[in-house]
């Protein structure tokens, strides 16, 4: 394939010879509304929304489905094209109930924008004209189908055929009745179901989960890693802090990265986030009972120095490998054996062989990297210290300090809260080896201090 | 329930598979086939064709609900078919839905306690010259009138 010029709004512009138009004005951002056309889903060319002019054609064509030739000349703005435009998106709108103020796409739906881009036309339609389908129906996966919102531009049937090849999806009928629906007592049945919630430009599939619990105009979206696998999906984080109220992360959702997980992530990763504030250990417990800090670290000294023996540290393979260096420096510092034990994170259920990874500790490449060893000694242990490291159970210590994100049913003597990922910083690297930097998102009211604070903390006290 | 092909029906697919570079191609057929062979299609029956075509069955569905001939619920013995477009509108539909409403005490879209008869309004049968029309299963009646309906009907109930 060669490169040539061809001219886009009296700009020229260098692309591949015969590689899709909408390509090219969708990576220079040249505005092009578009409701079917997706990138990981290909052209269908059924919205006719994405009409350029293109010159030596007689009408107006759409550049989902045009190849780029030759001394192209296409122009994108215009009188003309913006009414044609504006007549395809009366025909969408027809039937398109007025449910804005209670629709939870609203703010981040393609109808509004390009309504508000090319439309704001007077509706010939009246309200009790307008076709009525059914308006919520549960399709099963957390995935809520509301028929009479649907544009029918199919990337919701076209991810369950072409992509999960899973087939539960498909438009129904014909003309005014045709509809999204499932077959006939069957349900949304597989793992990445959520990210047609996503794909949808419309309200048409909403999320269970999200369904009216924030507008989508309230929420900051901040780039994260998920750590539900060692795949190291690429994820914004959904968030907002309401009035007198604490941050509060809304939803995850997938965020593009050709070289890890594409345009999707799986629908457990989606839902991970209420891990990160439900249950949360929010205390310093010192003997079952909370304590201040100036306390919690004397107890912590007082711990370490109770006695010779062995020490034992336990870090989770979910921690940053900033936060593994910090401890690994710090086990050596107090002669004690770090260990951060496998066994229990390998998960070949939740594996399959796109996003899922059996391996579910994020950073578990890093503990390998690190060289840090990944079973326990034999010998007795007198001081177990546990950075958030979920198998303790089998574990039998004299004396434990348990760093916690999250609530735990093991005792410990000491037990200090820590800050989950979002609340962190650090490098995570994925299975394949890729190493990807996950930025703080989270600032909690009362935050949890991370590993590095508290091994600073803890050390000022030791000298 | 299940459904099953007749041997006949099934001869009929692979001769027709030979026709076309793909056995996907035969959803139409197939579907004429189960529809002949049942009077109707059941999602039984659609999930038969999508295993012997190799499609999934929610390709086989879409097709079965995009054509309005396609019937995915039983109908009766004798499904009546009245046209309702302009030509037979105009030439006395109305009058004609009434009687055959009255004669066999069922609604459009109602199938007879028996089993025999259902009634259906359907868009043109492209028979405009010779209206009213009405279609019962694959068989014309035309310029119908009230009279011309009973003897019809005393015909098939006679026959049945």
């Amino acid at each position: 394939m060669s490169q040539i010029d061809i001219v886009i709004d009296n700009m020229t512009f260098t692309a591949e010879k015969g590689s899709l138009l909408i390509d090219l004005l969708i990576k220079h951002d040249l505005k092009v509304p578009y409701f079917c056309y997706h990138e990981a889903l290909g052209a269908d060319g059924n919205c006719r929304m994405c009409m350029v002019e293109i010159e030596g054609q007689k009408r107006p064509q759409i550049a989902c489905d045009t190849l780029i030739k030759e001394e192209m000349v296409v122009r994108t703005k215009g009188e003309n094209i913006d009414g044609v435009r504006r007549d395809i998106l009366e025909l969408e709108l027809i039937n398109h109930p007025i449910d804005c103020p209670v629709c939870d796409q609203a703010g981040e739906c393609k109808l509004q924008d390009f309504y508000m881009d090319y439309g704001l036309y007077e509706s010939n339609i009246k309200q009790s004209d307008k076709v009525h389908h059914r308006k919520h129906i549960d399709l099963g996966s957390s995935v809520i189908l509301d028929q009479e919102r649907c544009v029918l531009c199919a990337r919701c049937t076209r991810f369950t055929s072409d992509i999960t090849k899973t087939h539960e999806l498909g438009i129904i009928g014909r003309g005014d009745h045709a509809c999204v629906s499932t077959m006939p007592g069957k349900k949304l049945d597989n793992p990445y179901a959520m990210n047609i919630v996503d794909l949808c430009p419309v309200g048409a599939l909403t999320s269970k989960d999200f369904r009216f619990q924030q507008r989508v105009w309230f929420l900051t979206s901040s780039p994260s890693i998920c750590h539900g696998c060692a795949k190291g999906c690429n994820i914004f984080i959904d968030h907002n802090r309401e009035k007198y109220k604490d941050e509060t992360i809304y939803r995850f959702r997938p965020r593009e990265n050709q070289q890890v997980n594409g345009f999707f992530i799986c629908d457990e990763g989606r839902l991970s986030y209420k891990k990160l504030q439900d249950n949360r250990q929010l205390d310093m417990i010192l003997n079952g009972k909370s304590c201040e800090e100036a306390e919690a670290l004397e107890a912590y000294r007082n711990l370490l120095e109770a006695g010779s023996g062995k020490i034992v540290i336990l870090a989770d393979a979910n921690l940053y490998t900033e936060e593994l260096e910090m401890i690994q420096i710090y086990a050596q510092k107090l002669g004690a054996t770090l260990s951060s034990p496998m066994v229990s994170d390998l998960d070949d259920a939740f594996a399959d062989e796109w996003l899922k990874s059996s391996q579910r500790a994020s950073n578990a490449k890093a503990i390998e990297k690190l060289g840090i060893m990944t079973d326990l000694p034999d010998e007795k242990i007198a001081l177990l210290i546990n950075f958030n490291h979920p198998n303790t159970v089998s574990i039998d210590a004299e004396r434990v300090i348990s760093f916690r994100t999250n609530q735990q049913k093991e005792p410990a003597d000491l037990i200090l809260p820590l800050a989950v990922f979002s609340e962190s910083s650090g490098t995570l690297t994925n299975e394949d080896g890729i190493e990807q930097y996950c930025p703080k998102v989270i600032t909690r009211n009362d935050p949890a201090p991370t590993v590095i604070e508290w091994m600073i903390r803890c050390q000022e006290e030791v000298e | 329930m299940s459904f099953e092909f007749t041997k006949e029906n099934l001869e009929k697919i692979e001769a027709l598979k030979s026709r076309y570079p793909s056995p996907k191609a035969l959803s139409l057929p197939c579907l004429w086939m189960a529809q002949y062979q049942e009077r109707y299609i059941s999602l039984e029956a659609i999930e038969t064709i999508g295993d012997l075509i190799d499609l999934p069955p929610m390709e086989i569905y879409r097709v079965a609900t995009f054509y309005t001939m396609f019937n995915l619920e039983p109908v009766g013995k004798y499904h009546i078919q009245l046209c309702k477009t302009l030509s037979c509108a105009l030439c006395g539909k109305a009058e004609m839905l009434n009687h055959l409403k009255n004669r066999l005490g069922l609604s459009p879209g109602e199938s007879s306690s028996d089993g025999a008869f259902t009634l259906t309004q359907v868009e043109c049968l492209g028979s405009c010259g010779t209206a009213p029309v009405m279609q019962i299963n694959d068989q014309y009646y035309e310029n119908l009138t009230p009279e011309k309906i009973d003897i019809i009907l005393d015909s098939l109930e006679e026959g049945s």
